[in-house]
């Protein structure tokens, strides 16, 4: 089963598409891939083969994104907590992503064709060694494509992604890149592995759970929460669709609540510069009181340094990240 | 052909705004319905009890009514599988503090100890003590014990702090805003970098478990178990993403006019649900 499926949607399908995006659509949709096991359970076959149907689902599923004009796809492959099942579950799910990783570097020609990007989000020092370098082969060679992207989380949960992002902003200070005060949302935001993606619009969770289970709690901090009861393999266009609905309807409360709070973001970044720039003049200064003008320069001045600093942090740590999928590839080669 | 989509999309929407009122307008006057059906068998029920209590007691009408609800209220939580300990309340809607109140309350009652009442724009931050205040009135109004006897204590009780009061040494109500989520991460993490530019730790030694026990310092409430959304907005609005990782989510259509029923079922709701916890 390959990763991307040729074909069109049904008359009926394409009108519901057109109707759907007379309104707002979501850019990016996140997808919890809920149910598998409850499938097998259901029809009674091997759970094993669950994964594989809930993996043939999600090819299906980005063909309709493709279709609706949704270029960003992330979806939550395996968990962190995922390693306490029984070890020939685990196993099983190993074998078949890596089985899907392969399968992926030999349609590399068509992924080029409709330019998707595949990016893989979590601690890939967890998994097995084998299965970390074809995930790099994959990464390196679909990283240049900019028409669609598909980020796979795997070896993934929230927490340990926001205590990575704090590790590599330690990580820059130690480096003398940065300093702990341009510590900020922002840069947070910069340093998850989600950071070269916008944050998704809508979250959709399959088989009923209502819970985020420690998928993109950060990002998906206003983002419209779809919970859906039916269980993944069993997933169709239509439920997309009443999932977008659900999106439209929000959208514009939703929009409200970004737009204050990256007024906020703002206002707290300016705030913070205040005080750097107060404490620097105390520090610095020879005691005379600064008129206002002055005042403002040595805010803007400090800005820019700030904004230097942290620009070249970041290219520092995506250097890094890149080198790290760059080296794996290569040893996979040799 | 654009304007034909178009204007069947409008259609839609609007049908789905019809259908969104209809059914909050059906819930509302179902569930009074359904709710003095309810009091009927409860009153059924409790009569004989409260006749033996006041052999021993005289008390006026209404304390006798007051301690069937409030006795009520303690045995639907005690029924239950199981009961958050904590529970978020967000509301993503023009607020009504009697609402709020009331379900704080019945939240007490049936024996939660940790509520948090949550809004995206600060508001219930900006009135904390307007909240905190139509609280302590519903609580004496709904669950006062033995009528006017001792008001007092209950306002003894109460710890004050800048934003988290303790009720009657049971419960424990915070008022959360966008401020205690990601900023308070990122003070944390400021915190920690501030720690390896002095030298006092490295990168190295940073975890998922530094990270949670430096916020739990500023914050010494538990993670919520369950939030109940009320209003339109299907999103958690910034509600402390770091604690949200396991918390089942409820939507209800709106706080205004809530019933305890609507509580009571969206209890239960969480009182069936299996958490794997990955497994």
């Amino acid at each position: 089963m390959s990763w991307i499926r040729e074909g069109e949607l049904n008359l009926l399908e394409r009108f519901a598409a057109n109707v759907l995006k007379a309104g707002p659509m979501p850019r990016h949709v996140a997808f919890i891939m809920d149910g598998n096991r409850r499938y097998a359970r259901k029809n009674k076959v091997e759970r094993q083969e669950g994964h594989s149907q809930g993996f043939n689902k999600l090819a299906e599923t980005l063909r309709w994104c493709l279709n609706l004009d949704i270029k960003e796809v992330t979806v939550y492959a395996f968990s962190i907590e995922n390693f306490k099942r029984s070890k020939e579950e685990v196993d099983g799910l190993m074998e078949l992503a890596k089985q899907k990783f392969y399968r992926l570097l030999e349609e590399q020609q068509n992924l080029e064709k409709h330019g998707v990007c595949i990016r893989v989000l979590g601690d890939m020092t967890l998994l097995p060694y084998d299965l970390q370098q074809v995930i790099a082969q994959a990464v390196v060679a679909t990283r240049n494509h900019n028409k669609c992207f598909l980020n796979v989380c795997f070896a993934y949960t929230s927490r340990h992604e926001i205590a990575n992002a704090v590790k590599e902003m330690a990580w820059g200070v130690e480096q003398g890149l940065i300093k702990s005060s341009d510590v900020s949302e922002a840069l947070l935001s910069q340093c998850l592995y989600s950071s070269n993606s916008p944050n998704p619009d809508l979250l959709i969770r399959t088989s009923g759970e209502v819970r985020l289970s420690d998928f993109l709690l950060w990002q998906t901090s206003y983002s419209c929460l779809a919970f859906q009861s039916v269980l993944w393999p069993e997933y169709s266009f239509w439920n997309l669709c009443e999932a977008i609905l659900q999106y439209q309807f929000s959208y514009r409360s939703l929009q409200k609540a970004r737009e204050l709070h990256k007024e906020e973001q703002a206002q707290q970044q300016l705030e913070s510069d205040r005080v750097c720039v107060a404490q620097l003049v105390q520090h610095g200064g020879n005691g005379k009181p600064m008129d206002a003008h002055n005042r403002q320069k040595a805010l803007n001045n400090y800005t820019t340094s700030r904004e230097e600093r942290v620009h070249n942090f970041l290219a520092a740590l995506q250097s890094k990240r890149d080198n790290f999928f760059h080296k794996l590839s290569q040893t996979a080669l040799t | 052909m654009a304007l034909v989509f178009q204007i069947v999309w409008r259609i839609l929407h609007a049908l789905l705004h019809v259908q969104r009122t209809l059914i909050s307008w059906l819930r509302g006057h179902l569930w009074r319905w359904n709710g003095q059906l309810w009091n009927r068998a409860f009153a059924a029920l409790l009569v004989p009890l409260a006749l033996s209590f006041s052999n021993h007691k005289t008390m006026s009408p209404t304390t006798d009514k007051r301690v069937c609800r409030r006795l009520r209220w303690g045995a639907d939580g005690r029924s239950l599988e199981k009961l958050p300990v904590h529970v978020g309340l967000l509301i993503s809607e023009e607020p009504r503090y009697t609402d709020i109140a009331n379900l704080v309350v019945w939240c007490m009652a049936v024996g939660i100890s940790y509520v948090s009442v949550y809004d995206n724009q600060g508001v219930f931050r900006r009135n904390n003590s307007r909240l905190m205040d139509e609280i302590l009135r519903q609580q004496k109004e709904l669950l006062e014990l033995e009528g006017s006897k001792y008001p007092l204590e209950f306002l003894n009780n109460v710890t004050d702090r800048q934003d988290c009061q303790v009720f009657s040494n049971q419960t424990t109500v915070k008022v959360l805003s966008p401020e205690d989520g990601r900023p308070s991460i990122v003070r944390a993490a400021q915190q920690l970098c501030e720690a390896v530019e002095q030298k006092e730790t490295t990168s190295k030694d940073i975890s998922v478990s530094v990270l949670d026990s430096l916020l739990r310092e500023s914050k010494p409430i538990p993670d919520p178990d369950l939030v109940l959304k009320f209003g339109p907005v299907e999103s958690t609005l910034g509600f402390l993403p770091w604690h949200i990782r396991l918390t089942e989510f409820i939507s209800l259509p709106s706080h205004i006019d809530i019933s305890y029923e609507d509580l009571l079922g969206a209890l239960q709701r969480y009182a069936v649900c299996e958490q794997r916890l990955g497994k």
